[in-house]
């Protein structure tokens, strides 16, 4: 029934590093909630769900916490609801998108479990492989894990679903509860399906390269920061998608040691994005509460009224930007290295297709930056932009302490990444594959050693202490010349120094969502208070700028286009006349009649064009009719 | 050792030279009467015994970023290739390192951009993000095609790599790797298709706008740094995209590096004279170009074996 082998053990682990400050951060948070006995109970239960998935191992128990996950988190959504709107939207869409992944996943259970739903997942490896179409069952668990994790094209309800939820529940969706899709997705690959074709791998590295892209570009144009933070949650399930796409390329091409470093990486990036992302939500819902605002154009100036808060999102904006030397930069530059092990690949065009991959995660990386320099910049810095930000405190000491514990976290595994490695790689040995733990440190536990052909290395600790011990020095110089400092308001060209003049996040954003306008399609809408009748002198103007992902528009409003246009046929179809009934059956039976004689074989263009012929005459005649 | 120290130093000694060379040799160019090449080291003088002016709306970010600025400079600095034959250096950082160190210090510069309450700060923050993000890509991939020509990850290793024994088979890729990082250098230390360092005008300042507050220490903090990223780009084009010279005695071997910036400062100032500054939006062009350079590079590369 459970099994706690080293990979559920790994997670749980993950689970208890998410859950332990969280909980501190949660009481405190817990006096402004009103259906106070409501959420302490979905709160556990969510939890102890998410513990239980990990450890299960049978199909029933699975399902069981899995759906237990999905309600509970559902419910937690509608924690602060209050006939919102928007929340009721979201938790419905969030009902239904998890559920569309539940669907798969249920497919995928009956037909490797053979029926007998009690039966361990270390068995059905037998049955996966007697399966005639594995490539099925690869695509029943990419739907129904890709899903829930959020990668693209199935991530449209995570930026509505995630923000809407209260906000140390947010820090755990984001943080743990999609991390448990990646271990499904992990667990039943190397489990159930194994060995991977090389098409599978490539498909996941096809996605997480979209997704971090995409996840990225509309973390940039999102003003509202809990969706921003959801949008990077995308991103940076896209990352641990590269990670893991390139491991079972390498694994399918045989090229073990490459493999194993990739899987590493993977999983190492899903311990960082826990940490970091978790406390972003924190630093983010303790912003939320003292301006009870969303909007970021409504903050300003926070780091002076806020230090904690402002310093740990600090720490945690330059993990999740990839900067050294913190753990995003360690994890993103494993992946990175792993991509750059593919010129052992022989196959060529392959090989051609990697430095794609790698654009993708620099291009991230790179607007992750600018991303996360809007949402500190505008959030913390500068003059306070409202009446909000203006009255807002420092939040309770309990808060605070659940986010300085969360950072303790993201700065022990920067510090301590020899220690979690190590465990990264029993976990993959336990899976069958190669331990790979010595070639990454060879010598000493200080350089961490890429497994590539002539592949480089980093040394964080080298790195941290360099970049404290320069910095050091910067100051001695700086204390002994003594200077003479003096305070003045920040010059304005003459004009007073004031809040509406700063950059807002908009405006920051400006010249990036300029050049992807092509991808944004931005709705822009300019007033002016024209003077007179002049074209060009206004009294006050408006700008407001709505971007709807692309996806939703295409692939998610296309669905409902279809799926009504249907149901509109169906509609017409059920109120037609008795006649047109006994013409449908007559029409049904010449189908039968002349698509069995195409199936067995006795198949000629000659008669086939007959047929159809005959087909379209007898339905527009006897069906469709005259039209009106 | 004794040559690491040294070469730590020339770089650190030469880099407001560089600066003051290309400015002086510009106004040469266009018929004036060129300043002093050792104006910048005056300028720092100056301003390190001027009293500091704080902006009473920014807060301590402004107090800690000029140190974060120069500092992660300083430390790629520690892990540039060798200018002298047989001196130690620091043969495994890579090139997304690096990357990530000239990141975290534009990361804190943007930072200081946004934490004065000006709108000329958040001006050229948001401009730096926009362009330092689109050159990110451009700037890995062509150092990585560098580093496999090389058949090293790490830079200075993959520098000395291709001095002893030169890919000449690998000719094609070389040389679009060089225009591609030439375009970078340009792009990232703020020279003039790009950015006009020499200018306050809001709209074609960017790094300028960033630091328009800042006075005194932190500003010659801040200046140092720019002066910093531009030897250091201009090194790397150096010692990756001219190798030779590595075998000479010492003394000549620093002589040929020191030439070999000269050269680079004379094209640069050279192409600052006869281009105009381009368009925010017409800035990605540009760096389209070296991504698609570095791509081609890259390509050629795995195309023609490896």
């Amino acid at each position: 029934m459970f099994q706690f082998d080293f990979l559920s053990l790994l997670f749980v682990g993950l689970i208890l590093l998410g859950v332990i400050p969280n909980i501190f951060y949660t009481l405190g948070y817990l006096p402004h909630i009103k259906r106070k006995t409501h959420f302490i109970i979905h709160y556990v239960a969510f939890v102890a769900s998410m513990i239980g998935v990990v450890l299960a191992n049978n199909s029933i128990v699975f399902l069981f916490f899995w759906e237990i996950m999905s309600l509970t988190s559902w419910q937690l959504i509608l924690t602060e609801a209050n006939r919102k709107k928007s929340t009721l939207a979201a938790a419905k869409f969030y009902f239904f998108m998890t559920h569309f992944g539940f669907v798969f996943l249920l497919l995928f259970f009956l037909i490797v479990s053979g029926g007998n739903f009690e039966l361990g997942f270390s068995q059905m490896n037998e049955i996966a492989s007697a399966f005639a179409y594995p490539t099925l069952l690869f695509f029943f668990l990419v739907l129904g894990f890709l899903s829930k994790a959020g990668a693209v094209p199935l991530h449209v309800w995570l930026p509505y679903a995630h923000p809407e939820a209260p906000s140390p529940v947010s820090a755990l969706m984001s943080g743990l509860m999609i991390k448990m899709a990646l271990y499904g997705f992990f667990r039943f690959l190397f489990e159930v399906l194994y060995p991977w074709d090389v098409e599978w791998g490539i498909l996941i590295l096809v996605i997480g390269a979209i997704s971090s892209l995409v996840g990225v570009l509309y973390a940039l144009s999102e003003h509202d920061i809990k969706a921003l933070l959801a949008n990077h949650s995308i991103e940076n399930i896209g990352i641990i998608l590269i990670g893991f796409g390139m491991g079972m390329v390498f694994d399918s091409l045989h090229l073990y040691t490459l493999s194993s470093f990739s899987f590493i990486a993977a999983l190492f990036h899903i311990f960082n994005h826990m940490s970091f992302k978790s406390l972003l939500f924190m630093g983010a819902g303790s912003v939320l509460h003292q301006t009870r605002t969303k909007n970021m154009e409504r903050y300003g100036a926070l780091i002076k009224s806020m230090p904690i808060t402002a310093w740990t999102f600090l720490l945690a904006a330059i993990s999740i930007s990839a900067l050294p030397p913190t753990n995003g930069f360690l994890s993103e530059w494993m992946i990175f290295q792993s991509l750059l092990g593919s010129q052992t690949i022989d196959n060529v065009s392959l090989k051609l297709a990697i430095p794609f991959a790698i654009f993708a995660l620099a291009l991230t990386s790179g607007l992750a930056i600018a991303c996360f320099v809007k949402a500190y910049g505008i959030t913390f810095l500068g003059l306070h932009r409202s009446e909000n930000a203006k009255h807002a405190k420092e939040v309770n000491s309990l808060m605070q302490f659940g986010m300085i514990l969360m950072s303790l976290v993201v700065i022990s595994l920067m510090l301590f990444t020899p220690f979690y490695i190590y465990y990264f790689d029993k976990a993959i040995f336990s899976l069958g594959h190669v331990s790979i733990y010595k070639d990454i440190f060879t010598t000493n536990i200080f350089n961490l050693h890429s497994v590539a052909n002539n592949g480089g290395v980093v040394s964080p600790l080298l790195l941290l202490g360099l970049l404290l011990g320069i910095v050091t020095i910067l100051v001695i110089v700086y204390k002994v010349l003594n200077v003479k400092v003096r305070m003045h308001r920040t010059w304005a060209c003459g004009y007073k120094t004031a809040s509406n003049t700063q950059y807002s996040s908009t405006g920051f954003a400006g010249p990036i969502r300029k050049f992807f306008s092509w991808l944004y399609k931005p709705d822009e809408v300019i007033t002016k208070n024209h003077i007179g009748d002049h074209k060009t002198k206004f009294s006050s103007a408006n700008y407001e700028m709505h971007v709807t992902p692309l996806f939703e528009k295409s692939l998610y409003q296309g669905t409902t286009k279809i799926a009504n246009m249907i149901s509109y046929w169906v509609y017409r179809l059920s109120h037609f006349e008795k006649t047109r009934y006994a013409a449908m059956v007559f029409n049904l039976l010449l189908t039968v009649l002349f698509s069995y004689r195409v199936f067995s074989g006795d198949f000629s263009w000659a008669t086939l064009i007959l047929e159809i012929t005959v087909m379209i005459i007898s339905i527009k005649i006897l069906i469709i009719g005259e039209t009106r | 050792m004794i040559y690491y120290a040294f070469s730590i130093l020339l770089i650190l000694l030469i880099a407001p030279l560089l600066l003051g060379f290309i400015k002086s040799f510009k106004m040469f160019l266009l018929y004036k009467t060129p300043s002093s090449i050792f104006q910048p080291y005056r300028n720092f003088i100056k301003l390190f015994s001027k009293e500091m002016v704080i902006s009473q709306e920014s807060s301590n970010i402004t107090r800690i970023a000029p140190f974060l600025v120069l500092s992660p400079l300083l430390i790629v600095v520690l892990f540039l290739p060798p200018i002298v034959g047989d001196a130690f250096y620091v043969r495994f950082i890579d090139a997304f390192t690096i990357t990530g160190l000239l990141a975290l210090s534009t990361f804190f510069l943007m930072m200081i951009g946004l934490d004065s309450a000006s709108s000329f700060g958040g001006l050229g923050s948001s401009r730096e993000a926009f362009i330092s993000a689109i050159a990110e890509p451009a700037m890995i991939l062509n150092i990585f095609s560098i580093s496999m020509m090389a058949g090293d990850l790490g830079i200075a290793k993959a520098s000395v790599n291709l001095a002893l024994t030169f890919p000449a088979a690998h000719m094609a890729s070389f040389i679009f790797a060089g225009i591609s990082f030439f375009i970078l250098l340009l792009t990232e230390t703020g020279r003039i298709p790009v950015d006009n360092p020499e200018t306050h005008l809001e709209l074609t300042m960017v790094h300028e706008a960033m630091i328009l507050d800042l006075s005194g220490f932190y500003l010659a903090l801040i200046e140092i740094a720019a002066s910093i990223k531009y030897v250091i780009f201009s090194s790397l084009f150096a010692s990756l995209f001219m190798p030779f010279g590595l075998e000479l005695n010492p003394f000549l071997a620093t002589i040929v590096f020191v030439l070999k910036l000269v050269l680079i400062a004379v094209v640069v100032s050279l192409v600052e004279v006869n281009m105009a500054k381009l368009r925010l939006f017409k800035v990605p062009n540009l760096l389209g170009v070296a991504i698609v350079f570095a791509f081609l590079s890259l390509i050629t590369f795995y195309v023609l074996g490896a």
